[in-house]
């Protein structure tokens, strides 16, 4: 679970950064709905290269994947080598 | 001290920051629960959808084209379980409707055209899925653009009025509307679950309308923000309501605008101050810069137009899609400006160019990654989007004239990229505070870079690359 609490800090950063104060919830949409920009992702894309060794140019990338709290840890849980 | 005056201290003041920031021209009428209540019943529906489509009107001035989306809307709103079937249906009639030409000169070749794309399209999407570990699999949109790239040089080589010229450039004509079309079907090649092909065929000629560039994206993302019950579908079209007004109020201000600076002020348009300035008859210097200055604005307010008319109707037909342009003069970066001045464009650079460079290459040195990256999309990708789009320039000047003529095009996306991979570099870093240095000084500097850089904006690509660094050295009186 420390995984997950890193990854929700990692992310509340990321929002607080673009003075985005509310509340979010682990399944909340971070892309999709706007909360967060493409430059965000690449900086969630580097943080997961750097903390789990996921390699997208080999599984693929999708901003789907990384759209959530949960769906960036599950990830982290399928994708780490 | 009385209750009273701990009254007067402690409440707001009648005018603060926060609030100005909070104003609303138009209220959130989505977050109004008698309202949100009343979009959800059959009458409701109804009013909404008779006041959109009677707004709407202003905006469709072709009658067939508005009755078309206004039979979509009603279906997509009263059945919603179809609304995928209905919105396929609409794409097929509406390339039906705007190639079909009937005038006098009756001709069925564009429809052809048309539709053989839109059929290329699908089997390039069903082959995607079919093989994806194949080499065209692996990298479909390579070899998309590749093709596409590969056509017009095909197409250049021959006489453009020859029997083989002529087919060429009329499939690239009908190509050119949808090649970013094909591409965002082919990432949708692994989407989970697997797109319908309603949704696909839907996405690649929709009823709301769209650019060259694809709004909103592909049938993955359609998917991800279509409403899933009655409350998200009056939510979504009320937001659509909101936008649609908010694009009458700002069509009306363009319209008073170009009476009041172009005809009350006599301000010339950049594209007529640029030309008296090629032709040696330049305007004045304050001229020069408050032509400048109001084309800059007026891209905004232009953009901003056209984009909230197509996503407006996309909510309205059930789909809680991002706006286009969104509080642009905000933007305290380079970046955030292009972010918010032209969303599903600046999304498709990310997408087709910018995200491949990133995930591949430099991945040991981070800057050089986030410059190579960026380059890839605002410098490559730009530059391929816009030069295929004009297509009509290659086929009439030649396509080495056609290159000679993009060179102002290409210094606007050369230092376009080079100030957006500054900016995201200094990103990065921490931001500087307060209303003086964190909003109004780098505010002020990006519309300014952006006003500048607009003088290498032309979509007419007549004059030679050095007229137009001339004209900008005139502003800094600099005779060149």
């Amino acid at each position: 679970m420390k995984d997950k609490v890193d990854i929700r800090e990692f992310v509340q950063s990321l929002l607080i950064k673009n003075g985005d104060n509310e509340p979010l919830t682990d399944q909340e949409s971070l892309l999709l709905s706007g909360r967060l920009q493409s430059i965000d992702a690449v900086e969630i894309v580097l943080f997961l290269e750097e903390n789990f060794g996921i390699d997208f140019a080999e599984i693929g990338f999708d901003r789907e994947q990384i759209d959530s709290i949960d769906a960036i840890h599950a990830l982290t849980q399928t994708a780490a080598p | 001290m009385s209750p009273a005056s701990t009254a007067i201290r402690t409440s707001t003041p009648w005018f603060s920051a926060t609030k100005l920031a909070n104003f609303r021209l138009i209220p959130r009428i989505e977050t109004y629960l008698h309202v949100l209540e009343f979009a959800q019943t059959p009458l409701g529906k109804g009013a909404l959808l008779a006041v959109f489509c009677q707004v709407l009107r202003n905006f469709v001035p072709d009658i067939l084209s508005w009755v078309l989306i206004v039979v979509a809307l009603i279906l997509t709103t009263f059945l919603p379980g179809h609304r995928r079937v209905v919105l396929a249906i609409g794409a097929v009639i509406g390339t039906l409707k705007a190639t079909l030409n009937f005038g006098a000169g009756f001709t069925l070749k564009p429809v052809v055209m048309d539709l053989a794309v839109m059929a290329l399209g699908m089997m390039l999407f069903w082959c995607a899925r079919r093989w994806p570990q194949s080499r065209f699999g692996r990298r479909p949109i390579v070899f998309l653009l590749s093709g596409f790239g590969l056509l017009i040089l095909c197409a250049s080589s021959v006489p453009a009025a020859g029997r083989i010229g002529v087919f060429l450039w009329s499939a690239i004509g009908a190509a050119v509307t949808y090649v970013w079309f094909i591409a965002y079907a082919l990432t949708d090649k692994s989407a989970k679950p697997a797109q319908e092909a309603t949704v696909e065929l839907a996405a690649l000629r929709p009823v709301w309308g769209s650019t060259a560039t694809p709004f909103p994206k592909g049938a993955a993302y359609l998917r991800r923000i279509e409403a899933r019950n009655a409350e998200q579908l009056a939510i979504a079209q009320l937001k659509g309501l909101k936008l649609l007004v908010w694009a009458i109020l700002l069509a009306l201000l363009v319209g008073l605008w170009n009476k009041f600076f172009h005809g009350y002020l006599q301000i010339p348009t950049s594209a007529d101050a640029l030309t008296m300035s090629v032709k040696g008859t330049p305007a004045a210097w304050h001229l020069r810069w408050e032509s400048l200055i109001l084309a800059f604005f007026e891209s905004i307010l232009s953009v901003s137009i056209m984009g909230h008319q197509f996503i407006a109707v996309c909510r309205m037909a059930g789909f809680n899609a991002l706006r286009n342009t969104y509080r642009p003069l905000s933007s305290t970066t380079i970046s955030e400006f292009f972010n918010r001045f032209y969303y599903y464009f600046k999304e498709l650079l990310v997408d087709f160019f910018f995200y491949p460079a990133f995930l591949r290459y430099f991945k040991s040195n981070k800057r050089l990654r986030m410059i190579f990256a960026t380059f890839a999309a605002a410098f490559f990708g730009n530059t391929f989007y816009h030069f295929t789009r004009d297509w009509a320039i290659i086929r009439d000047d030649g396509l080495l004239q056609a290159m000679k003529n993009y060179e102002a095009s290409l210094f606007y996306c050369f230092v376009l990229a080079a100030a957006l991979s500054i900016s995201q570099l200094r990103e990065r870093g921490p931001r500087p505070t307060g209303f003086l240095r964190g909003h109004l000084l780098p505010v002020t500097w990006v519309c300014l870079f952006y006003c500048v850089l607009n003088v290498f904006v032309t979509d007419e690509r007549v004059y030679p690359f050095v007229e137009y660094v001339k004209y900008l050295a005139s502003l800094f009186f600099i005779r060149l």
